[in-house]
């Protein structure tokens, strides 16, 4: 704000008695070695928004400019600091009511992509993946268990759940995903040895099978079940073939039934005609017949 | 997700050791001794001057052998008594084979005078009573460097700016940084069209005439000794 022109100069108060010896001025002007009555001078290094050299300024009263207490400030200075405080920026909308900004970590740790790796190998080559809840065991029943699932060619695996999610969201496999939460192990095989998984995992109480993917069927708990009561391979393959060769089977009884009927039927009527007539020649009859075929 | 989630502990991030190649540790890791007197002692009586206490230090700002220091938020001078405090608790506890230690403050040299107790004014100056140093705000009191971390050294350097005669605060480099971009940011997004400066250079209202002409260099931040870190 610009003060409206420089104002007169003011003349010095000699006496004592009316300043009551509070404050004194002294004419700057004189101490720059100009005339009296010089009005103020234009301050050199002043911006283009005109500022002035003050021509009279008050001389500090009391204490010196820098003290060991804390020197109390003219009022004037109070209410100059007062105004050019700091003033914070406030966002139209406070940072609060938006939705936090979720950091992305970056996963530049070599280990943690070794292990997503060996869990998409995993995936990949083993036909049967088995997730089961996996409860504190002993060392030794862990050992045991895992020797008689390695007896049926079964690997045992512990994953941890944070490398597991973000695999298997981007996988085919986003369905098994609700299985990953709290503690669990992994069952893996090449084979799909469903009924001797079962069997051990019967014997041993900490760990419940939740859910299986077998050859990229997802299965709960029920269908792993029903899947293990099936019949292997080759007695399924040979009953669709025994069903499949049902009905060539029968063809040619079916086409001998009629001719086979009518010889049944004559044989009958030779037996009652023999048993009428005993002791009567009836040779002729029956040979007649049987050359008749 | 279904299911109770147990918390347990994930997957364990391994963290590199910090590297501390680009280091030179000078030949006496622990803090020189400092005179009480200078090895010339002053004969002449000087004048108190406390214009080097008062505003911004414009020597020993920044770091140079060091990463961490102690750094004075204010005016104020430092005799024997401060120089030894500080000497024997930053020898006490650090490391003398990892870490060092150097002064970025002189020896004590500027004469300060006492008159004898129990007398009237007048009489002349009285004698020479000590040496003192000035500090200024922004000046660094002490450096510390070698292989250790801040956490292992900011307790005894925040336990010595405590005890010093004005308010101090242990920096790392790192953290001088940000104080600096810290305060150039509080410049920039102010939201008040009105700055000290704004005012003091265009002398608004006249209030040049309540204001001293050492405010236009020091910009309503200092007020005496005292360094006022809120404004901006």
């Amino acid at each position: 704000m610009r003060a409206g022109g420089p104002p007169p100069p003011l003349r010095p108060l000699r006496s004592r008695g009316q300043d009551g010896g509070a404050e004194r001025r002294r004419r700057r002007a004189m101490a720059a070695g100009r005339g009296p009555g010089a009005g103020p001078e234009r301050c050199p290094c002043a911006p283009l928004s005109s500022g002035w050299l003050p021509a009279l300024q008050f001389v500090r009263r009391g204490s010196k400019a820098v003290t060991r207490h804390w020197k109390a400030m003219h009022f004037q200075r109070q209410k100059l600091m007062a105004v050019t405080e700091y003033v914070a920026p406030r966002p139209a909308v406070p940072p609060r009511c938006l939705a936090p900004r979720k950091e992305t970590r970056e996963e530049d740790n070599g280990y943690v992509r070794l292990l997503r790796r060996q869990v998409e190998e995993v995936f990949r080559n083993n036909r049967l993946i088995a997730v089961c809840q996996y409860n504190s065991m002993p060392g030794e029943d862990v050992v045991l268990m895992r020797h008689y699932l390695r007896k049926h060619n079964i690997e045992v695996k512990f994953v941890l759940n944070e490398i597991v999610r973000p695999v298997l969201s981007q996988s085919k496999y986003k369905n098994l995903l609700p299985l990953f939460v709290a503690r669990n192990i992994l069952l893996v095989s090449r084979e799909a040895k469903v009924k001797e998984m079962l069997r051990v995992l019967k014997g041993v109480p900490q760990i419940n099978l939740l859910g299986a993917c077998i050859d990229d069927t997802i299965l709960s708990r029920k269908g792993v079940e029903n899947f293990a009561k099936l019949p292997s391979l080759e007695a399924s393959q040979g009953q669709t073939v025994g069903a499949l060769a049902l009905l060539p089977s029968q063809t040619s009884s079916l086409l001998q039934r009629g001719s086979a009927h009518l010889t049944a039927l004559l044989d009958q009527h030779i037996r009652r005609l023999q048993a009428g007539e005993t002791g009567s020649p009836a040779e002729p009859g029956p040979a007649q017949s049987s050359g008749a075929h | 997700p279904g299911g109770v989630v147990v918390p347990r502990a994930g997957l364990k991030k391994y963290v590199l050791p910090p590297d501390y190649s680009g280091i030179i540790f000078p030949e006496r890791t622990k803090l020189k001794f400092m005179d009480k007197v200078p090895a010339v002692p002053k004969v002449r009586r000087e004048p108190r001057r406390l214009r080097d206490i008062r505003g911004p230090s414009q020597v020993a700002t920044d770091f140079t052998q060091g990463q961490y220091g102690i750094m004075a938020l204010g005016g104020g001078y430092l005799h024997w008594g401060h120089f030894e405090m500080i000497r024997l608790t930053i020898g006490r506890s650090m490391d003398p084979k990892t870490m060092f230690a150097i002064w970025r403050v002189p020896a004590p040299y500027k004469p300060v005078t006492r008159k004898s107790l129990g007398h009237r004014m007048g009489g002349g100056k009285g004698p020479i009573d000590h040496y003192v140093t000035a500090v200024k705000s922004g000046c660094l009191v002490v450096e510390v460097g070698g292989r250790c971390e801040f956490g292992e050294v900011k307790p005894f350097l925040t336990q010595v700016a405590r005890k010093l005669p004005f308010p101090a605060v242990a920096v790392s480099r790192d953290g001088l940084r940000q104080m600096r971009q810290e305060e150039e940011e509080k410049k920039l997004n102010n939201q008040n069209p009105w700055t000290f400066e704004r005012v003091v250079t265009a002398n608004m209202l006249g209030m040049r005439k309540y204001l001293s002409p050492y405010d236009l260099r020091l910009k309503g931040r200092y007020w005496g000794k005292f360094f006022l870190k809120h404004r901006v």
